[in-house]
């Protein structure tokens, strides 16, 4: 989605408002008059500045013509927007999975899931996946011993 | 494929084990069948990771597995000790926890306390030094004191963040001089290596964080120890006296640092833990390697480490509340 | 004397075992920098446990080594893929990929290459003939000092922002706003965390780089993906033609860039990534042709190209001499100078000068060693980037998954990662620059942290900001240059430059 100025002014409000509202609850520093609330409280202020400058111009602009928002181009065509959302559901299969699937499968999965969605040819698909997998658990779990979950691999390996 | 066999059997011989008390004693003659996962609250390259690493590369010679060091650093050590308290209490998540862990919760930054773990054992403690600028004109402790109480809040000190140990090693030592926390302001850093620099260009009075963080600064003639607050002086800086010598004033503090595990490990594998770490603490490779780098060696098993943190957990909370620092969660 | 200990370093470097290392930790260095995801703070942090059994002179090389490279490297994918491989490279990267569009990558790759290698070399010579002065000019910097450099980095978003400075500063306020998650830096108090532990850790700088660049590029480069895609790639040829033309017309901006990278990176906290948004934007400044910046410019990359390298090596001085980190990478390396019985200090010259100069010998030999691997590695990037799109980018995700994931030990950092990559993702499609947030989220913590300490040392006067010396005149020059751009963006102003 690509917004009129108007709508990114406004949320760029909204969001400073929240933080305001935010800092209310922060406690004072002892004995000092700058704590925890004065430089967000700053932001937030600029922020919100910045933002009513854009909705004046995203409001002339709009007078003019240019509509509130617009769907660009790439999202006109539903496969653009699989293969995005497909890219975001991978990264959440790994925040919710890595620990308890493991590296390893996760990223057969994952890898396959992809290759295939992008049409690449099924044997190079799972040869790719396959090397993919192991080497980079090998190179970084074995060689680098960064501590990237096991999961279904304790009872496999 | 017959390491397949192998492993799998240890470990459904483990989930077996674990299910059934009789077979407890099993557990530690087997343990460890797989890699140990060590977390370290604190980040790579800082004195805690460099103590967990010695410690787990001595471990991995006794239990014959791979001892991995996992830093999860942030959030002033929440994240880490909370990363340790919440693991399986299965053995192969330990940890190193710190002093932290008996202050955090009194400032509200977390429920964790000493009681959300099975203490292993204590391995180390480090006592905090007054230090000041070599261009200081305050040649001893005595006239330092002597200047706080002269200008009470004209002096500034820093060491680490607000309510963090050196903060609190300050607070208690102006306490036992009978002078309250406002007495020298507390400037907030981001660690002992910050404050020392800020200390040699000037910008603040006194550094309370430990003489081996300070080690480099002393070495280069940028910066003055005038005491520990310890009982006893530490070898490696055997011309800096302790309170008690300098004025009088009896007052000791210390970071600590021991391994422990989540609640509830079974006793056999915390007792194999705490038999090994003994060993460790007394070898030869552990002992000089803390020489090296000034840090001072302590122990106490299980138990005595159960203690020695309620003690500190106490005495904190009423140092904390002393110094308007504490905050209900 | 001086001469029997050259010697004894020369025999401690010049081993079979020793060199093998260097050359295993270059290539682990240029593999690690030239992918998406993975940085030269990473691989510091990945060969610790490896270096921890090694002697004192191969496990500092190798750090020595993989940093080094990694930190020119982080450059390929910036040109290639727009996706700078380190931070140290998000300053120009745009930069290099519009020069690479304009069929000019050999130029900007052989460029990136030659001020690396001669940058790092200038670095190298600082580090050995002029650590002990500079870590003394280092060293009388406190709060107040780094405050106004903070303020000084800050306004360098004002030069990157191209053609709405709008926009640009609201990216900037966004990432500074990003950077105060978490425990606050004077009170302690835990900002907008949520009662959640893990973002108590705040918005962790790295793997919120890998999602604005890598994840947001990616979800462009799926987006954009039609059919089988294959990668419109320029031709590779001889990537040093034309190097020499572009140091002999630009030789004053080597030099200068170099300079801020030794400056910038002997001052504690800053290093290479800083050293290098401010000498693109000191180029920019003072070009005779700014408005060539931001459409494929090799100016300000010669600059910054040579500051990132030149700084990694000096900020080892206050690393070395006072035991003070200068940036992430050295913040480790002085875990492993203790760990290896080189107790960081003066005394570090006098107790062990052969492993000293050691280090220094490795650091040479790194650099030259960066030429030919460097070559290499663009030839064989060339071949890997070939590799359809289909293919490679799937990967490059998993590259930025674990990239992600050990920055934090955690899947935090793969959340932190994803989330910041969607924003960046969006902030773009609606016109947002995305510099300007990495610079915020940088520079937010240094910039607030020292405000407050200052004020609290100064019992809340303003005054105390100007009472130093380095601090007045840094204090003076920043507010002298808002006024002047101020001034410029008023609507008075004839001369209102296009790109601000």
């Amino acid at each position: 989605m690509r917004f009129n100025d108007l709508v990114s002014g406004a949320i760029l409000i909204v969001v400073a408002v929240i933080v305001i509202i935010l800092t209310l609850r922060f406690p004072e520093f002892p004995g000092q008059n700058y704590g925890p609330a004065v430089f967000p409280r700053l932001l937030a202020g600029l922020l919100i500045l910045c933002g009513l400058v854009m909705v004046i111009r995203g409001f002339t602009a709009w007078r003019a013509g240019e509509p509130l928002a617009v769907v660009p181009s790439w999202a006109r065509d539903p496969a653009n927007i699989v293969s995005a959302l497909l890219v975001i559901l991978a990264a959440l299969a790994y925040i919710f999975l890595l620990d308890t699937v493991g590296f390893v499968p996760l990223t057969l999965v994952v890898l396959l899931v992809l290759f295939l969605w992008f049409k690449v040819r099924v044997p190079v698909a799972v040869v790719t996946a396959l090397v993919a997998a192991f080497g980079i658990n090998w190179f970084f779990a074995s060689m680098m011993r960064v501590p990237l979950p096991r999961g279904l691999m304790d009872w496999i390996l | 494929m017959t390491d397949f066999t192998r492993r799998h059997l240890m470990v459904t011989a483990a989930g077996v084990g674990l299910a059934s008390q009789l077979a407890a004693p099993a557990i530690a003659q087997t343990f460890p069948v797989r890699p140990i996962t060590l977390v370290v609250p604190w980040g790579a390259g800082g004195g805690t990771d460099a103590t967990a690493r010695i410690v787990g590369s001595l471990m991995e010679k006794e239990f014959g597995q791979p001892v991995n060091v996992v830093n999860r650093t942030g959030g002033s050590g929440v994240v880490g000790h909370s990363a340790i308290a919440t693991g399986a209490a299965d053995g192969y998540t330990i940890g190193m926890i710190t002093v932290e862990i008996t202050m955090m919760h009194w400032q509200g930054l977390t429920q964790l306390n000493p009681d959300s773990y099975t203490p292993l054992a204590l391995m180390n403690e480090d006592p905090p030094g007054v230090q000041v600028s070599a261009s200081s004109p305050y040649k001893d402790l005595k006239a330092l004191a002597d200047a706080i109480k002269a200008n009470p809040g004209r002096l500034k000190a820093s060491g680490t963040g607000q309510g963090g140990i050196w903060h609190l090693a300050l607070v208690g030592w102006l306490g036992a001089m009978g002078l309250p926390a406002s007495a020298v302001p507390w400037v907030p850093s981001n660690g002992a290596a910050p404050a020392m620099q800020d200390l040699a260009a000037g910008g603040i009075d006194i550094v309370t964080c430990s003489v081996p963080e300070a080690k480099a600064m002393l070495d280069a003639g940028r910066a003055k120890s005038l005491a520990i607050m310890a009982a006893a002086r530490n070898p490696q800086f055997a011309d800096v006296p302790t309170l008690k010598e300098a004025i009088g004033v009896d007052y000791t503090v210390g970071a600590w640092r021991g391994i422990a595990a989540p609640k509830n490990l079974p006793a056999p594998i915390a007792e194999r833990y705490t038999s090994v770490l003994k060993k460790i603490n007394e070898s030869k490779e552990f002992r000089d390697f803390m020489a090296a780098r000034g840090f001072g060696v302590k122990w106490a098993d299980a138990a005595g480490f159960a203690k020695f943190m309620a003690d500190g957990n106490a005495s904190m909370g009423v140092a904390m509340k002393a110094a308007g620092l504490a905050r209900s969660a | 004397m001086t001469v029997d200990i050259l010697l004894q370093a020369f025999a401690l470097v010049f081993r079979w075992d020793v060199i093998l290392i260097i050359i295993a930790s270059g290539l682990f260095g240029m593999f690690v920098g030239a992918m998406p995801g993975l940085t030269a703070t990473m691989a510091t942090a990945l060969l610790i446990p490896v270096t921890f059994f090694m002697d004192p002179v191969p496990a500092l090389g190798a750090i020595v080594t993989a940093t080094a490279m990694a930190i020119f490297a982080g450059d390929i994918p910036a040109a290639m893929l727009r996706m700078p491989g380190t931070p140290a490279s998000a300053a120009y990267t745009d930069e290099s990929y519009l020069m690479g569009r304009k069929g000019q990558l050999d130029l900007n790759l052989g460029t990136n290459l030659v001020t690396s290698v001669l940058g790092g070399l200038i670095g190298v010579a600082i580090l050995v003939l002029a650590a002990p002065a500079l870590a003394e000019f280092a060293l009388a910097f406190s709060s107040f000092e780094y405050f106004w450099l903070a303020a000084l980095g800050l306004t360098c978003a004002v030069f990157l922002a191209t053609n709405d400075p709008l926009k640009g500063f609201a990216s900037l306020f966004l990432g500074l706003g990003l950077g105060t998650i978490g425990i606050d830096p004077a009170a302690g108090f835990p900002r907008f965390t949520f009662g959640t532990v893990e973002l108590m850790q705040g918005v962790s700088f790295i793997p919120a780089m890998i999602g604005m660049f890598a994840i947001s590029e990616l979800l462009r480069g799926v987006t954009s993906m039609q059919g089988s895609g294959e990668v419109v790639l320029q031709q590779v040829g001889n990537v040093f033609k034309g190097v020499g033309g572009v140091l002999r017309r630009y030789w004053v901006n080597f030099l200068r860039g170099s300079g801020i990278g030794v400056v910038i990176g002997a001052l504690p906290g800053a290093g290479a990534d800083i050293a290098a948004w401010v000498s693109y934007a000191v180029s920019k400044r003072f070009s005779k042709e700014p408005q060539k910046f931001g459409t494929g410019h090799v100016e300000g990359i010669v600059d910054a190209g040579a500051a990132n390298n030149s700084a990694i090596a000096a900020a080892w001085i206050p690393a070395l001499v006072f035991g003070i980190p200068g940036d992430s990478i050295t913040a480790i390396v002085i875990g492993v100078l203790y760990m290896k019985g080189m107790n960081p200090g003066p005394t570090v010259f006098l107790q062990n000068p052969q492993l000293i100069y050691a280090v220094f010998m490795i650091f040479v030999l790194a650099n030259l060693l960066m030429l030919p691997l460097g070559w290499a590695i663009i030839k064989s990037a060339k071949q890997v980037l070939r590799v359809p799109k289909n293919i490679l980018l799937p990967m490059i995700l998993i590259f930025c998954v674990v990239g992600s994931y050990a920055m934090t030990n955690s899947v935090y950092g793969i959340i932190i990662m994803l989330v910041l990559g969607i924003f960046a993702f969006m902030l773009e499609e609606n016109g947002f620059p995305i510099a300007p947030v990495i610079l915020g989220l940088v520079l937010g913590e240094m910039f607030e942290q020292n405000f407050i300490t200052s004020m609290i040392k100064s019992d809340g006067s303003f005054l105390a900001f100007f009472a130093r010396p380095i601090a007045g005149i840094l204090g003076v020059a920043t507010i002298a240059i808002w006024l002047i751009m101020l001034w410029r963006m008023g609507p008075w102003s004839k001369a209102r430059p296009a790109a601000v």
